[in-house]
């Protein structure tokens, strides 16, 4: 199962659930697609762009790596993978 | 509280982020009530730190404030770097000389206040150094326990002074970025107050202090250019906030300074995103430079800082590490201000600016020095051999000066 991890302040997406689990293998954009079905449009509304990039307030990690260093929507997600979603807050 | 990217409004609540849009919050004033409260004329009778900007500071209850007294730190004139780099006329604000040698302890102030305004149970950050000390120091005189974030790699002297002021060091096997993320999901497990995460939109005011004080002391004037380091972005874009509110009162002159930010050139990001078409910051996934206080590969203010930059006319730039060293020693020997690398790049980037016409003859400039070179020892081992002693005798004094003249 791919365990999904939202950080509180992005969990107004999630309707408040910060961890959750989905039976999935794929892109991370599938996997956006599929908890777009459980979440709603809103979803993808707060996470992606209207283009289909990821937002720039989100950042997503895939096992602990940053995304966008990966392949970013086009990023493998393995069945037992683990994908955080945090606030892009960062620095002094 | 205002997302700065929808507008959308919040009471002054422990809020990071815009709970619609995931923005960057921002605290805002009743401003007819500062201008009721606040006028020039009072500041003589107010106290040497940045606390005589009250009314522009989001703290309620004043018996939460920790005064280790920061802030209202000099301004000088810099006629020797003048000469040096041949340019107008150059001021440097010189914030080595805060309770713990760097500017950090400004946000700190305010965010500590907050923490113990709402009860937290402990306080804590993700640093490149500079931040880890100034929490350490005020959580410890707040009595707040408190936990620093940092990369193992940190120099030595970065990472014993937060636990010497009593902070527990959490030392992550990774860059600056690694112990950030790992810190905010500690920060939304354990509910404590993490001053640059959870406590940003509060911890930012304290920085735009460094432009009120700017003001007041060129006799409540503005430079034409501030020259300020660049680590996540967000001294740079409080820099922007203070002049804005200076202007709603009425206080600041119709152009703003032109914002400059400087980051090294292994580490910039928000410089390489200043300079692309999309204006969105290029993350570095390995920061490799010696400035280690702006090693941010992932800057969470970059994008509202180079809007800024743009919005003012200003510019980006990125100089080498040998460049940031050479201006280190520029500022240390013209000046007698001895600054961390993250003030050497500031200097070279005001050199390089003057040298290609970035920075006019006759604008008048400010240098943001934000942190001491006590504290970065590590940077200068190579720099100088190790001096041979010599006997305590006339002759062998006469011998080692060589004949040269020694003023």
């Amino acid at each position: 199962m791919v365990r999904i991890v939202v950080a509180s302040p992005i969990a107004a997406a999630t309707r408040g659930e910060r961890e959750f689990e989905v039976d999935f293998h794929g892109t991370l954009r599938g996997l956006f697609d599929l908890v777009t079905t459980k979440y709603g449009r809103q979803f993808q509304h707060r996470i992606l762009e209207a283009d289909g990039a990821l937002r720039r307030f989100v950042n997503v990690y895939v096992n602990g790596e940053d995304a966008r260093f990966l392949a970013g929507l086009d990023t493998p997600i393995a069945r037992d993978a683990t994908v955080d979603l945090l606030p892009a807050i960062s620095g002094g | 509280m205002q997302c700065r990217e929808c507008r959308t409004e919040y009471p002054p609540v422990q809020l990071a982020v815009c709970e619609s849009c995931f923005g960057p919050l921002e605290v805002r004033y009743e401003i007819d009530a500062v201008r009721a409260a606040f006028q020039s004329s009072f500041l003589a009778d107010r106290p040497h730190t940045l606390w005589r900007y009250r009314e522009f500071l989001p703290v309620f209850d004043d018996r939460a404030i920790v005064d280790l007294a920061p802030g209202y730190t000099p301004l000088r004139r810099a006629k020797n770097l003048e000469s040096a780099i041949g340019t107008g006329e150059i001021w440097i604000k010189d914030d080595t000389v805060n309770p713990t040698y760097s500017f950090k302890d400004r946000p700190v102030a305010v965010a500590i206040a907050k923490a113990r305004e709402w009860s937290l149970p402990a306080v804590g950050c993700a640093s490149t150094g500079n931040l880890a000390a100034a929490t350490a120091a005020a959580a410890a005189k707040a009595r707040i326990p408190c936990y620093v974030f940092a990369p193992a790699s940190l120099e030595p002297a970065k990472l014993l002074l937060p636990q010497l002021y009593g902070g527990i060091v959490v030392p992550i096997d990774g860059t600056y970025d690694d112990a950030n993320r790992v810190a905010l999901q500690v920060a939304d497990r354990r509910g404590w107050g993490f001053v640059n995460l959870n406590l940003r939109p509060y911890y930012a005011e304290g920085s735009k202090t460094l432009l009120f004080e700017t003001w007041e002391q060129l006799g409540f004037d503005l430079p034409d250019v501030i020259v300020a380091p660049l680590g996540s972005g967000l001294l740079l874009t409080s820099l922007e906030k203070g002049y804005r509110e200076l202007s709603e009162l009425g206080e600041a002159r119709e152009r703003p300074p032109r914002l400059v930010g400087t980051q090294p050139a292994g580490c910039a990001p928000i410089v390489r995103g200043f300079e692309s078409a999309d204006g969105r910051p290029k993350p570095v996934r390995k920061p490799d430079t010696i400035v280690e206080s702006l090693a941010i590969g992932d800057p969470g203010s970059g994008f509202e800082a180079i809007r800024s930059m743009r919005a003012t006319q200003g510019f980006a730039d990125a100089p080498t590490d040998a460049e940031i060293l050479e201006g280190v020693k520029l500022l240390a020997r013209t000046e007698g201000v001895f600054s961390e690398p993250a003030g050497g790049t500031v200097v070279s980037t005001l050199k390089r600016a003057r040298e290609d016409g970035r920075i006019d003859r006759d604008e008048r400039v400010v240098l943001l020095i934000t942190g001491n070179g006590l504290k970065t020892p590590a940077v200068w081992q190579d720099a100088a051999p190790p001096l041979a002693p010599i006997p305590p005798t006339l002759a062998a004094v006469d011998a080692y000066l060589g004949g040269r003249a020694h003023g």
